[in-house]
């Protein structure tokens, strides 16, 4: 399957969900320490290389970047100078991006677009804080503020259009729902930062979060007081973790050992895949909605893989 | 820099953590990140900015004054190395953004002009720009070094370093009267002295033997007759058409020159006792354990990896570190003693990470010592003989071991992944370079052999 190279180093990658063939990447130069970024839209051709579609240059590194579920050509990206852009592909470079919100006093880590309710995104930053946006409003609606350290990634709930988790380098993960004050659940997930979740897309009070510890957990949101499951096998910390949008069970995950793995945490035997095609932390990981089975990875190598479960990324 | 620093204290965290809470006044100290072998985390991706090596030729070396180029212009010899490497890789000429020649015993300008002249011969259009380098013996790596820190700082892109030596036109010789002021200084006087007498002096002052000489000359010359028999330099030696005029009845002849003529494949210790010292009279330097005076010209082709890649060249090597040292003059044969640590300690690597050397062999004396002295592999260094046996035409030199290394290290795959180039220079100096292998770090479509299949659940084998 095909693979892309990119001038900086990848930080991560998601599948549009609109064309199957069309895949976004964050990017960073120097490792996301200091320089400049740089967001990819590639198209993925049946027979033949990864074309680019377009790119659009930052001033600072692309920690992470959202595809709008309303319009498929909308963008949001979290850049590392604490500012976060909305890009139109149907534009010219020239006249993106189209909006720039500077809110954040830190590095935006993460964005993650509504897709229930389709109309906000929520970003979340070094800052300690996750923000709520709309695309017609020119400041954020709401922050949320009680996390203690750095937060790596918030995620909306796949069902409940107005609940997210956001897990952070204080070692929790806090659900909310934003018609609420406060946060409604505290999760003390790890020992260690946490530095990604994702909701079950199948199952909406399971969450698995992915740690320092270099463990990935599944927890059932009504009793998490002990893990559904506790998933060992990576070497270095987890940077991300991502549910399968096909089969309940699955999840994908990478990490600073390099690897890419798959899990299915409702087997016993719960790692059913790893993938070494990486030759630096594997930093980026997203699973095709459109496509199953699917996978995206991206990392510090500057390389950006597309493959079919099952089948070796790194085969021309 | 403070948010760059923050940045790096919050990615280390992921990496160790050190207590469950991250405590935010820590201080921050990364380890040294090495890229040998023997590092723990081997760094082997691809950079874009990375100063590869797509090409490297030389043409035969040949005796001065009596061997193959005796009658042959200095610019033709530089001319066919710098076309080959054009014609070889289909590069367009106007692409290049310099061409660098180091060159040592030419008079400064007329050298200069020769060069500029040859680029023309070889097909290069007047847009591309030419100069000279002089850093005696080492002149040949300086040139490519000085192309690969321009292509760093971004001047260009693509660029030539090469050597050209023509000892038969300009034999070693100094112009003018000598500066009373210098018997005042020490190490200046030493600048004078005949690099013989600082074999000599090599020799002495660290007890290499007579035999210990003869023996690495020998050894030199059965490697390279072993290597020129079976073909090893057919990949980077550029056949030369020239011609040779009969001192005797003045008929020109027209051939083509594609071997070194230097080598003896049956010289022996036995051969080498019978010569006579050169330099002095109790000394042990003889004719036939120093390096030959020959004519030569060498030249590399340097890019971004980026443009390689993009131009679908193969990469042969990639040019990782340099490093020039100051020695005394007196015995500056020990110039690579002090080069070479210095540039393997700047790649981040470790004597034992190299796998493969070239160290110039002006002298026996010197050469032995500095193999003892960095406590070396003898099995590692100028595998296909050296200046003793092919041949030392001083600013070719560094070029000719750029393509003499990189094409070695091709051969022998995957388990040499660096070289190092060094020699002594002339006045007290040393220079070395550190080169990797240029597929190790390669390859987009880095397809490897599956060890294990543990792409599968163990319930399904």
């Amino acid at each position: 399957m095909p693979v892309f190279k990119t001038p900086f180093n990848g930080y991560s990658v998601k599948f549009s969900p609109f064309y199957e063939s069309r895949i976004a990447v964050a990017t960073a130069q120097n490792f996301g320490i200091l320089g400049n970024g740089r967001l990819h839209v590639l198209d993925l051709n049946p027979a033949g290389p990864i074309s680019e579609h377009i790119a659009f240059d930052t001033a600072d590194g692309v920690y992470d970047v959202s595809w709008s579920e309303s319009h498929d050509s909308l963008l949001v990206a979290a850049i590392a100078d604490g500012s976060v852009k909305l890009y139109d592909l149907a534009l010219p470079p020239t006249s993106n991006p189209i909006r720039s919100f500077h809110e954040h006093t830190r590095e935006v880590h993460s964005a993650d677009y509504n897709p229930v309710r389709r109309d906000s995104f929520l970003t979340s930053s070094w800052d300690d804080t996750s923000k709520l946006w709309t695309l017609d409003r020119p400041t954020s609606v709401r922050t949320f503020k009680e996390h203690a350290y750095c937060v790596y990634s918030s995620v909306w709930n796949p069902r409940h259009g107005d609940v997210f988790a956001s897990a952070s380098g204080d070692c929790t993960v806090r659900i909310w729902d934003v018609r609420e004050p406060g946060s409604t659940m505290i999760i003390p997930a790890h020992d260690f930062e946490v530095l990604s979740c994702d909701w079950n897309k199948y199952d909406d009070c399971c969450i698995a979060t992915a740690s320092v510890d270099k463990s990935i957990r599944v927890w059932d949101v009504r009793s998490y007081r002990t893990p559904v499951s506790v998933l060992n096998g990576h070497g270095y910390a987890v940077r991300k973790v991502k549910f399968s949008p096909h089969r309940q069970g699955l999840l994908a995950s990478c990490s600073y050992d390099m690897t890419v793995c798959l899990w299915d945490y409702m087997l016993e035997d719960a790692l059913v895949g790893r993938y070494d095609h990486h030759t630096e932390f594997a930093v980026g990981i997203d699973m095709s909605v459109l496509v199953e089975g699917l996978l995206a990875s991206t990392g510090w190598d500057e390389l950006v893989y597309v493959w079919q479960h099952g089948t070796d990324p790194r085969a021309p | 820099m403070e948010k760059a620093i923050n940045r790096q204290k919050v990615l280390l965290h992921h990496l160790r953590p050190s207590s469950s809470l991250p405590s935010h006044d820590s201080s921050l100290s990364a380890s040294a990140c090495l890229a040998g072998d023997s590092a723990a985390y081997q760094r082997s991706s691809v950079f874009g900015d990375d100063v590869v090596i797509v090409a490297a030729y030389r043409t035969a070396l040949c005796k001065s004054k009596r061997g193959g180029f005796k009658d042959t212009h200095p610019d033709d010899l530089l001319a066919p190395v710098l076309k080959a490497l054009i014609e070889k890789t289909n590069l367009n000429p106007s692409e290049v953004g310099d061409i660098i020649v180091g060159s040592v015993l030419g008079p400064g300008s007329q050298r200069a002009s020769e060069c500029r002249m040859a680029a023309f011969y070889a097909g290069f259009p007047e847009t591309v720009p030419v100069r000279t380098v002089n850093r005696q013996c080492s002149s040949g790596l300086q040139a490519v070094a000085d192309v690969a820190a321009a292509i760093k700082a971004g001047f260009y892109d693509i660029g030539i370093g090469a050597g050209l030596e023509s000892m038969t036109a300009n034999p070693m010789a100094w112009e003018g009267s000598v500066n009373p002021k210098v018997k005042m200084f020490e190490q200046a006087k030493n600048c004078l002295l005949p690099m013989g007498i600082t074999s000599e002096n090599v020799a002495h002052r660290f007890g290499v033997t007579r035999e210990q000489q003869d023996q690495a000359a020998v050894e030199s010359h059965r490697k390279a007759a072993a290597a020129t028999a079976s073909g090893r330099f057919k990949d980077e030696i550029i056949p030369v058409s020239t011609k040779l005029v009969d001192p005797k009845t003045g008929e020109e002849k027209s051939f083509t020159v594609s071997v070194d003529d230097g080598i003896r494949p049956n010289a022996s210790l036995a051969d080498l006792a019978k010569l006579k010292p050169v330099f002095k009279k109790d000394g042990s330097t003889t004719a036939g354990n120093a390096s030959q005076v020959s004519d030569g010209a060498g030249a590399v082709l340097l890019m971004k990896r980026s443009v390689a890649i993009k131009k679908g060249l193969p990469i042969l090597g990639v040019f990782r570190t340099f490093a020039a040292v100051g020695v005394d003059p007196a015995i500056m044969g020990v110039g690579p003693a002090v080069a070479i640590p210095a540039a393997v300690k700047a790649a981040g690597l470790e004597l034992d990470d190299i796998d493969l050397f070239e160290i110039n062999e002006a002298f026996a004396s010197q050469f032995v010592y500095c193999r003892n002295k960095l406590e070396l592999d003898p099995e590692k260094i100028n595998v296909n003989g050296g200046a003793m046996a092919i041949g030392h035409p001083l600013g070719a030199t560094g070029a000719r071991c750029v393509a003499t290394l990189l094409h070695e290290m091709k051969r022998r795959g995957k388990d040499c992944r660096f070289g190092v180039i060094s020699m002594c220079i002339g006045t007290g100096m040393g220079a070395a370079a550190v080169f990797e292998r240029g597929d190790v770090a390669d390859e987009l479509c880095n397809a490897r052999k599956v060890d294990n299949h543990n792409l599968l659940s163990k319930d399904c084998l």
